[in-house]
């Protein structure tokens, strides 16, 4: 009975998607991100010149910093305001953040079968469908929160997903077109040249995707501080306005691993075997610093950019960056034709 | 729209104050401050329709500190570091006018020295309230980076003005008859320095800020005020420059030393939030002009006591042992309690923001009758009601950006 159980648990936790999910997913993303909160703050601070609180152990370049910050994130009180509804306000962050990460439980971090999260035949279709489940639990956050800011706020995500995605499945899918394929292993395994050169419009339209889907500059206008103070998370705070903050991150990172696989050759120089080392960490190690990479980049628009007005925003999306996705996917369609993949 | 009280009719009741209004159907009101990251201190009633704003209203006065009152119970020269509060970071500006006034109830006329010195620190000051406004400016439209800087090498603006007259921002450095002292011997090396910083300095702004694709995109075209309404309106200083009349305080009626310093005053036709932020930003290369000019007229020139000879031949020999030994002055004790001929005077000056008028009346004591300010930032504020209207929710900010508006300068 009492091994029963054990091995039941053990069956769940060494489920593939789940320990992916903590592993790289959780625990990773964690990682990651306050990894790259610190570079963003460092490399702003070196281009605006700000003198950060530097008596804060100068040895570790400030790190603590962020512990500090996320300790106070974690023991601030929570208020909940009385206007608010108080199951949707409380859910929203929290379901957004589990969702946005969810997308890393679906995709091969190595070619070793034994690996992998799920059957990869439609691995690319389910994770890009799932990067398109988060965004409405923003809206559900303004919604629930019952003021005006928020709602504004709210209504602005509205207006951006409607703009990013099309954008974002259509230049990242222009791999599939390409390789005739929907299984990410393949996609990956076909680049003999990494396909951000074979097809360097879509990777531009999917990297301005990314950065309106997670509100980097300069759209970052659902959360405009000085129209909507904070947006759809203007009523929220401590753990769950950490939430929210760190939706966004988790989200980019989510997006980073899949442009890593798709465009960036995935593990590419290393030849996953055998073993977990070989044929698991390493491989997914490569994955996550490509990822990291990307995110360092999309973090330098901060001190570069102001913001877009949100119709300018929507107009440059379908005016430009839509045609741009739709002819990297002609061009993609054109070398599958030519077999150049 | 009728106009309602308490949901009542307004007639019926015949109240004449706090008046309500029924908002149309569809209109959305939002209240954005006085508590808001993009209001300061004051508060703008917005009422949109969709992302349009179709109605604002700006509601000011949460910074009135009665200044005007205040200043009939203080002695004269007093009222100097008082009306520097109203924008302290533009202080010689804003109250280089009120001692033009008590000079011409006086009848006297500063010495040159004193003229050129009182220029130069409006000119140090214009310079740092310019940044200061592209500071919120650039914090205002998102770009962080615009913020960071400016308010980095307004430090050294703010510096110069501290080695000249002692104090970081309020400087209460004009007093009647002259300037409170002269400038420390190694001055004018330190001005030359900054002034060579900030000409490499601003192009790396013009780079980054105003040739910036977004930020233009964000600018151009926004809150335009043609020059007609620009007239009908009544703004002033850069926002009417901006729009083509060239109108400014220091061409109009010259004062202090602006009558023999050279610098041209920059006008654009646009009209728009962009054309705003380039008056500001070729006002700042003429002060850097003005700066140098002054500094050098000031080396070539030998020391004098920079206060007119009636007050300084009453100073305490103390005073004048300590300036021909040293070529320092001090703040004369008789200026505590000066008294004022029976007169009233006006005068002007052109702030940072645009033209200040006082309007001072003496009967004849150590107080003043009544001193009344017109400031630039009340003469701008008129722009939200009827310059808002039509444009986007997100244009707000960029259209208050744009004037610069100061609250505690409009309320005084």
């Amino acid at each position: 009975m009492m091994a029963g159980i054990i091995d039941l648990i053990l069956s769940i936790i060494f489920y593939p998607p789940i320990y992916q999910l903590v592993l790289v997913g959780l625990t990773g993303a964690l990682v990651v991100v306050i990894f790259i909160i610190w570079f963003e703050r460092k490399a702003t601070a070196r281009v605006q010149r700000r003198l950060g609180p530097y008596h804060i152990s100068p040895r570790l370049a400030g790190l603590p910093q962020l512990v500090a910050d996320l300790i106070r994130y974690a023991f601030q009180e929570v208020i909940i305001p009385k206007t608010v509804d108080k199951e949707l306000f409380v859910l929203a962050p929290i379901v957004a953040t589990v969702l946005s990460i969810l997308p890393i439980a679906v995709v091969p971090l190595t070619s070793n079968p034994a690996y992998w999260p799920i059957p990869m035949d439609y691995s690319m279709l389910v994770a890009l469908a799932l990067t398109t489940v988060s965004p409405i639990f923003l809206i559900v956050a303004g919604w629930a929160s019952n003021n005006k800011f928020s709602i504004i706020g709210g209504v602005r995500e509205a207006f951006v997903i409607t703009a990013y995605e099309l954008i974002a499945i259509m230049s990242i899918l222009s791999a599939s077109a390409a390789v005739l394929s929907f299984n990410l292993v393949d996609i990956v395994e076909a680049q003999r040249i990494w396909y951000i050169l074979l097809n360097p419009i879509a990777f531009l339209a999917a990297f301005l995707a990314v950065l309106m889907a997670t509100s980097g500059f300069p759209f970052e206008i659902p959360e405009s501080e000085n129209e909507v103070v904070a947006g759809p998370f203007t009523e929220y705070s401590g753990l769950l306005y950490g939430l929210n903050m760190g939706a966004a991150y988790m989200k980019r990172f989510a997006f980073s691993i899949l442009i890593a696989l798709v465009f960036l050759g995935g593990w590419s120089p290393f030849t996953p075997g055998e073993g977990i080392l070989s044929g698991y960490l390493i491989p997914s190690l490569i994955v996550v610093a490509k990822a990291t990479i990307l995110m360092m980049i999309f973090s330098l628009t901060r001190s570069i950019y102001g913001r877009f007005r949100l119709d300018q925003a929507l107009e440059g999306a379908w005016r430009l960056v839509f045609p741009m996705a739709v002819l990297g996917f002609g061009l993609a369609l054109l070398e599958a034709y030519l077999g150049v993949m | 729209m009728s106009v309602w009280v308490y949901g009542e009719q307004k007639s019926e009741l015949g109240l004449e104050g706090t008046i309500t209004r029924k908002l149309e159907e569809d209109l959305y009101e939002v209240f954005i401050g006085p508590q808001h990251p993009g209001s300061g201190h004051m508060r703008i009633i917005i009422r949109i329709d969709g992302d349009i704003i179709v109605e604002a209203d700006p509601d000011m006065g949460y910074v009135h500190r009665t200044m005007e009152k205040l200043s009939e119970g203080r002695e004269w020269i007093k009222n100097v570091p008082l009306f520097e509060r109203m924008a302290i970071h533009d202080a010689c500006n804003v109250t280089v006018s009120y001692v033009m006034a008590l000079e011409r109830i006086l009848g006297i006329e500063p010495p040159p020295r004193a003229k050129y010195l009182r220029t130069l620190l409006c000119e140090i000051n214009r310079i740092a309230a310019h940044l200061y406004g592209f500071g919120i400016f650039g914090v205002f439209i998102g770009h962080s980076t615009m913020y960071m800087w400016s308010f980095a090498d307004r430090e050294v603006m703010v510096e110069l003005a501290e080695k000249l007259t002692g104090a970081r921002l309020t400087h209460s450095y004009p007093i009647p008859g002259g300037a409170r002292r002269d400038m420390p011997q190694d001055f004018p090396q330190a001005a030359r320095k900054a002034v060579r910083y900030f000409r490499r300095r601003l192009d790396e702004y013009r780079k980054i800020f105003l040739d910036n694709p977004v930020t233009r995109k964000r600018l151009e075209g926004v809150g335009i005020i043609p020059k007609k309404i620009a007239a009908e309106l009544g703004v002033v200083g850069p926002v009417a420059r901006a729009s083509g009349i060239k109108y400014d305080a220091r061409l109009a009626e010259p004062y202090d030393a602006y009558d023999e310093v050279e610098f041209e005053v920059p006008v654009y036709e646009e009209g728009d939030a962009l054309a705003r932020a380039w008056v500001k930003f070729e006002e700042i290369k003429q002060s850097l002009r003005i700066i140098e000019q002054a500094v050098d007229w000031l080396e070539k020139h030998p020391r004098e006591a920079p206060i007119h000879e009636r007050f300084w031949a009453k100073a305490p020999p103390l005073w004048k042992k300590v300036f021909e030994a040293e070529g320092r002055v001090k703040l004369l004790p008789l200026m505590a309690n000066l008294k004022l001929p029976p007169g009233r005077a006006m005068a002007r000056s052109e702030t940072a923001r645009g033209e200040i008028v006082y309007y001072v009346e003496s009967d004849g004591k150590t107080t003043p009758y009544r001193v009344r300010i017109v400031s630039p930032s009340a003469r701008n504020a008129i722009v939200f009601k009827y310059i808002a209207p039509g444009y986007k929710v997100m244009d707000l900010p960029t259209i208050y950006g744009s004037i610069d508006y100061f609250p505690p300068e409009a309320d005084r």
